[in-house]
């Protein structure tokens, strides 16, 4: 009867995949040139060009993100189901990854909205804007439903956890600290319209592409070979989107809970969370005295905005480094260099970097480029100082969420950091209890 | 417990150096200067089998004219060159005869039996004796002329156009007698393709009309009347033929029939022989300066190979080896 059960699934998903690929074969040809004629009579090929993806179909791609999302909520909060949320982890590593070849996703998105929001001449996609709000509306209203199940890249993470270990609670905290210096990092780097850094990074394109240089792959490779036993490490050490989806969760109205009912605290789920993101009941009840709660306040309010004043220093004296990512930047530091060292184009070895041949080709002096590059130097002061300042105040907020005692009764999911992905469910004999006395 | 220690301890380090790899690869990486991926190496093609070299370079001497286009040498060995303003005229032995004041920038030249020197400005020939007179000169009359070449026999001065991808035949006058080469289905002539400003012309030792059609990499033989009476061609990287988009940009005939051909990009100097197949190697591309073109040639009548090498501001004189 199970037997029957899985291939039955089996089918079902081969079936999907096929539906969806026969969508991908769609592409029309077009001639955008005349051909050349050749004297010696070559027959020059058609060449096949993939159209631009038509409107209704990255609107159907929203359509395809709401249902998914629903779905997930509603077999999380509602029908408690593991196995289910597993089913659209499979649908999603299918439809948005491998058929939509992990493009636009939620987390690229992030990038579009920044370079949107600094770069007037940039216009955003609606379905951009879609992709990027619709699973923080979710994550508002139910938590991070998009990470247990819609997102493509968490998913394909979450299927290779089979063997998932336990890490310390301080390690994970500050591991915990790279996606808000990788968030930062994107935002500044998109706003000032240098590079879109978490796509160029993300390490499961390639795989849902099939196509990507080694170093890629092997990027892929290692996250997906760590996922075996650090469940998600890309969702929980590097995810900048996951940074937004954190904060909105933690507000979240109606969060999936471990246990349907009360917790009868019998400790059954209390390693199922293979994310380290269920918190312990804390039964200690004596109060704190009032010149503790007091002096831990001010220490806090002195350390946090120092923090931050150190950060926006730091952030602008390493803005020139930041901003020499910048291609403008980059080439004219290139070409001060050669102005001032000019035997090193005399060597025998030196290659003219194909940047500045064709920066020379194209006519521009010397000094515009230089004014163009110093203003984005500029752009990247202020963006350093800022970047500076959020992670000095991120550093501030971890270091004083450690010594904040917080009182807990049950197990409880970490609303930020939980994914819903409703393993710890499975775990609690209480739906069970009143399953059986209905 | 300790395994896991272990592995958990593997992974972070594995988390620790993808952080590591991304930010070296962003923040350190973009400093290597980025190479032409689609750059056109041409290194495994400088070096020659040294067997098939069959010349050495026995004599050079520096020339001082601007613009040096065009080389050719008389019956008695003397050797023309052809640039702005001047024609210069040394013996075979490099000792400087006479310049000549010519006042037009000349893209080719051409030597008759009788001393008398074609020259080839862009748009017109003249024709200058041996003491330094003009004697005559004549227009070509065709809108975008650049005249790259003069052959001539005892009775027709033939003249090549680049610009208009065709040959005048004229008489020794400089009446236009007909034009050879335009593109002809039914007599089986498929045009000249001359993308840049190389398009040579010979007379072969049956008096027939040797073209040189670059673009095609393929030589063809004409007669004077413009019918097509043979040719050959050779597309190849390798010594045995012609690349790139138009080569071989210059030649001249040995009395024997064969053609030394001189070559751009691949700059090279060799002998093929009448019937196109390749024979030897008068000099590799390692013994011309990076950038060398515009390789004009002669040969005297001591089957000495007269080259003008502008990038060097020299002439340069190759002989046969006694293999």
């Amino acid at each position: 009867m199970r037997y029957s059960r899985t291939k039955g699934y089996i089918i079902e998903i081969v079936l999907l995949f096929t539906i969806l690929l026969s969508f991908q074969t769609m592409d029309v040809q077009a001639q955008r040139f005349p051909k050349p004629e050749f004297e010696s009579g070559h027959v020059q090929p058609d060449t096949q060009i993939a159209l631009p993806r038509s409107d209704i179909l990255e609107y159907f791609d929203v359509f395809v993100l709401i249902v998914a999302l629903s779905v997930v909520s509603w077999l999380v909060l509602k029908k408690r189901s593991r196995r289910g949320v597993f089913w659209v982890s499979i649908f999603s590593i299918l439809y948005f990854g491998f058929y939509r070849e992990g493009c636009v996703c939620s987390v690229g998105s992030l990038q579009n909205i920044a370079l949107a929001l600094f770069n007037p001449g940039y216009k955003i996609p609606l379905t951009v804007i879609a992709f990027f709000v619709i699973p923080l509306i979710f994550s508002l209203f139910f938590g991070r439903v998009f990470c247990a199940g819609v997102c493509p890249l968490g998913a394909i993470q979450d299927i290779f956890a089979w063997k998932p270990m336990q890490m310390k609670s301080w390690l994970q905290k500050l591991l915990g600290l790279i996606p808000y210096i990788y968030f930062g990092l994107a935002i500044l780097y998109a706003a000032t319209s240098t590079d879109f850094i978490i796509c160029r990074y993300d390490p499961f394109i390639g795989i849902y592409r099939l196509d990507a240089d080694f170093l890629m792959f092997l990027l892929g490779g290692i996250f997906l070979l760590t996922s075996i036993f650090i469940a998600r490490p890309y969702c929980r050490f590097f995810c900048p989107y996951g940074v937004l989806l954190n904060l909105f969760s933690r507000v979240s109205k109606n969060h999936m809970t471990i246990t349907p009912s009360k917790c009868i605290q019998c400790k059954l789920c209390e390693n199922s969370c293979p994310f380290g993101a269920i918190e312990e009941p804390n039964m200690v009840k004596i109060k704190e005295p009032r010149k503790n709660t007091v002096r831990r306040f001010l220490v806090f309010t002195a350390i946090i905005p120092a923090l931050i004043i150190v950060g926006v220093y730091v952030g602008s004296q390493f803005h020139q480094n930041l901003a020499m990512v910048h291609p403008k930047v980059r080439l004219a530091q290139n070409i001060m260099d050669l102005k001032n060292n000019p035997e090193i184009q005399e060597d025998s070895e030196y290659i003219e970097p194909l940047e500045i041949e064709a920066f020379r080709s194209a006519g521009k002096s010397d000094q515009q480029l230089f004014t163009e590059a110093k203003e984005i130097i500029g752009d990247f002061h202020t963006g350093g100082m800022i970047l500076g300042g959020f992670l000095g105040l991120v550093f501030g907020l971890t270091l004083a969420s450690l010594s904040v005692f917080k009182y807990r009764t049950d197990y409880e999911p970490n609303k930020g950091e939980c994914f819903s992905c409703a393993r710890c469910m499975d775990y609690c004999p209480i739906e069970e209890k009143v399953g059986s006395s209905e | 417990m300790e395994k896991n220690k272990i592995i958990i301890g593997l992974a972070i380090v594995a988390i620790i150096a993808v952080v590591g790899f991304m930010a070296a690869d962003f923040f350190i990486g973009f400093d290597k200067p980025q190479k032409n991926v689609y750059e056109f190496k041409l290194d495994d093609f400088t070096d020659v089998d040294s067997s098939l070299i069959n010349y050495t370079e026995v004599l050079n001497f520096n020339i001082d004219i601007e613009k040096m286009k065009a080389v050719d040498v008389d019956k008695d060995d003397n050797i023309y060159v052809a640039g702005k303003d001047k024609i210069l005229i040394y013996d075979k032995n490099a000792k400087f005869i006479r310049q000549i004041y010519t006042e037009v920038e000349a893209l080719s030249l051409k030597v008759s039996d009788n001393n008398d020197i074609y020259l080839g400005a862009r748009d017109h020939v003249e024709i200058w004796n041996f003491e330094g007179e003009k004697e005559a000169s004549w227009e070509v009359l065709n809108p975008r002329v650049v005249i790259t070449s003069i052959a001539l026999t005892d009775s027709s001065v033939f003249v090549a156009d680049a610009g208009n991808k065709i040959i005048y035949h004229y008489n020794l006058n400089g009446k236009l007698k007909n034009e050879i080469g335009r593109k002809d289905s039914i007599k089986g002539i498929q045009g000249f393709v001359i993308p840049s400003p190389y398009f040579d012309i010979a007379i072969g030792r049956d008096n027939e009309l040797w073209v040189v059609n670059s673009g095609r990499h393929q030589f063809e033989a004409y007669d004077m009347y413009g019918n097509l009476k043979s040719s050959w061609k050779k597309t190849s990287m390798n010594l045995d033929g012609f690349s790139g988009c138009c080569n071989p940009s210059n030649m001249a005939i040995l009395p024997n029939g064969s053609f030394v051909t001189t070559e751009k990009g691949i700059v090279r100097i060799k002998i093929h022989k009448p019937s196109g197949e390749f024979e030897s190697v008068v000099a590799t591309p390692k013994q011309f300066d990076k950038g060398t073109r515009g390789l004009d040639v002669a040969v005297d009548s001591e089957n000495r190979i007269i080259l003008l090498d502008p990038m060097r501001a020299m002439i340069r004189i190759f002989e046969k080896d006694n293999k």
